[in-house]
């Protein structure tokens, strides 16, 4: 690189004004062999340029992405929270990510993101410093994202994702995203294969929404491992965390537990040809208290055909400790739960697609489904109201850039 | 007359020597190139991996740095079928997701052949591809890859 740079260097001054002269003198008096020359000059000067601007780009990168949609439900259900009377606000979000090197091996990386049902407030997704050792090994702090699942890295970057949302019956039931703390990762390099096994241990305090209100959720002790095999055709992924958890607060309107032995389980599998794609993940949440345990799993298959990849997704959810809820108001947060989806994602130009998806959930049994409206139909006392099947249409809108 | 029908042999003889020219150029094939300090050859594997950012290193031990043409360039289109067997489509996900999760950055895009010539010339570890018709000695190939 050195070499490079001091050779540019060296050819600015006489790149530029011969260039310039050139431009003034009357093109067509030149000769085929010196307008190839004068060719040949400038693509020179646009390399160095290039190049000057990458130098300067290699100490600070800022990279976004960009999604937005419409979602409408056949009935008040409130699978993804969606209605009759869907808003473009539920699937929009803006999110921004800045690498800063710090050294040749050190790194720190922000995401911000916005979204849309959250009145656009600008959240620290990611804040975390990153340093890879020569030998494979990568230590981060900071605050990161739980590596739950196969797509936790890239949950909320639909550009990447071939699906117009992640399965709700796997990525739903944990309701944060992100943590502080500090993971160690290694990466075993095989012939046509590797290995990448990460340690993580943190706190997460954050809040989300449950039965109709926003809720505390505190992870203390949270430690957990992940490892993940490819052979850059097939990958296979497990991982087990746990944590003592408390959801809502004593005495306040929902109190799903302090302080209890949680723990998570999942197994993923994929198989990416550039042709065909397949997915699939089966994960398990073992929560003491009232907070639900819950098994879910999805399997996905679809095919790439040119700009077009049309895609199936079936999955599943069933909470296994009713018996802890029997006969309280938290009942509701008994699941059971299928869900069906049809779609296809579009590249319609370069770094955006587009996507359409039609799903279908059944197989509630005899209890919520889970869903978001039908939880607050049995809260109201109306039980009656309670819909055994919903229908969701969306359209969505992603980019990356 | 005449001199017409004396003429016309000699126009086909132009022609037919401009063909056997133009020959080679019709022929052009895709070539992978290295910085000529480089190394003297390279697997499809090795430069499959480096392109689909499964190995960061050239089989010398260098740091590779890799260089692509704009979409549209008809190498370009050669080299994935040859090479990555991925589609300019999968290809843009694909590195999304790996610059957004921090596991590296996609090849630099080079508007023209000899923009990409110029710059693997120049630069140590660098590897990239071009018309075989456009070589010369200021960058070495280190693969010929047949279909």
């Amino acid at each position: 690189m050195k070499y490079s740079l001091f050779r540019f260097r060296k050819s600015t001054p006489a790149i530029l004004p011969v260039t310039l002269l050139a431009s003034s003198l009357s093109l067509p008096a030149f000769s085929q062999d010196q307008q190839q020359r004068l060719d040949q000059m400038e693509e020179r000067l646009n390399t160095m340029q290039k190049q000057m601007t990458e130098s300067a780009l290699e100490k600070v990168r800022f990279n976004g992405f960009f999604s937005t949609g419409y979602t409408r439900a056949t009935n008040d259900a409130g699978y993804d929270d969606a209605t009759e009377q869907s808003d473009l606000q539920t699937l929009s979000l803006f999110g921004l990510q800045g690498t800063f090197a710090l050294g040749r091996n050190t790194d720190a990386v922000l995401q911000l993101v916005s979204r849309g049902n959250e009145d656009w407030d600008t959240e620290l997704e990611w804040g975390y410093l990153r340093h890879q050792f020569r030998t494979g090994t990568e230590v981060r702090a900071g605050k990161m994202r739980l590596p739950l699942f196969m797509e936790s890295e890239t949950l909320e970057i639909g550009y990447g994702q071939t699906w117009a949302r992640p399965p709700e019956a796997v990525y739903d039931p944990v309701p944060v995203r992100s943590y502080l703390g500090g993971d160690l990762a290694h990466t075993f390099n095989f012939d046509s294969s590797s290995l990448q096994t990460r340690l993580f241990a943190g706190h997460l305090d954050d809040e989300a929404d449950s039965l109709g209100t926003v809720v505390d959720v505190e992870l203390r002790n949270l430690n957990g491992l992940t490892a993940n095999w490819t052979n850059y055709l097939w990958t296979f992924r497990g991982v087990y965390a746990r944590a003592e958890s408390s959801v809502g607060s004593v005495g306040g309107p929902v109190d799903l537990g302090q302080d209890e032995k949680a723990e998570f389980m999942g197994l993923g599998l994929s198989y990416d040809d550039g042709a065909w794609l397949l997915m699939s993940e089966l994960t398990r949440i073992e929560v003491d208290g009232e907070f639900q345990d819950t098994d879910s799993a999805y399997i996905t298959v679809g095919r790439r055909i040119s700009e077009v990849t049309p895609y199936l997704t079936a999955s599943w959810i069933e909470s296994q400790d009713n018996y802890e809820r029997d006969g309280t108001p938290l009942e509701v947060l008994d699941v059971r739960r299928q869900a069906y989806s049809l779609g296809f994602r579009w590249d319609m130009m370069p770094s955006v697609a587009m996507k359409f998806d039609w799903t279908h959930a059944r197989g509630f049994s005899s209890t919520t489904g889970g869903l978001t409206g039908n939880q607050q139909k049995v809260l109201n006392g109306n039980p009656g109201d309670v819909s055994d099947t919903t229908d969701l249409y969306t359209i969505r809108l992603d980019a990356a850039f | 007359m005449r001199i017409l029908s004396r003429k016309v042999p000699g126009r086909l003889t132009l022609a037919l020597a401009t063909l056997m020219m133009l020959s080679p150029i019709a022929s052009a094939e895709l070539v992978i190139i290295v910085h000529p300090g480089g190394p003297d050859s390279i697997t499809r594997q090795q430069v499959r991996d480096i392109y689909l950012n499964r190995s960061s290193q050239m089989p010398d031990g260098q740091r590779a740095v890799a260089f692509e043409l704009a979409p549209g360039n008809s190498m370009r289109d050669e080299f994935n079928d040859l090479i990555t067997e991925r589609s300019d489509a999968w290809l843009k996900a694909f590195w999304s997701r790996q610059v957004l999760t921090g596991k590296g950055q996609p090849p630099t895009e080079m508007s023209s052949a000899s923009g990409m010539k110029s710059v693997v010339s120049s630069t140590l570890g660098a590897i990239g591809y071009l018309d075989s018709t456009l070589v010369d000695d200021s960058v070495k190939v280190a693969l010929t890859p047949q279909p």
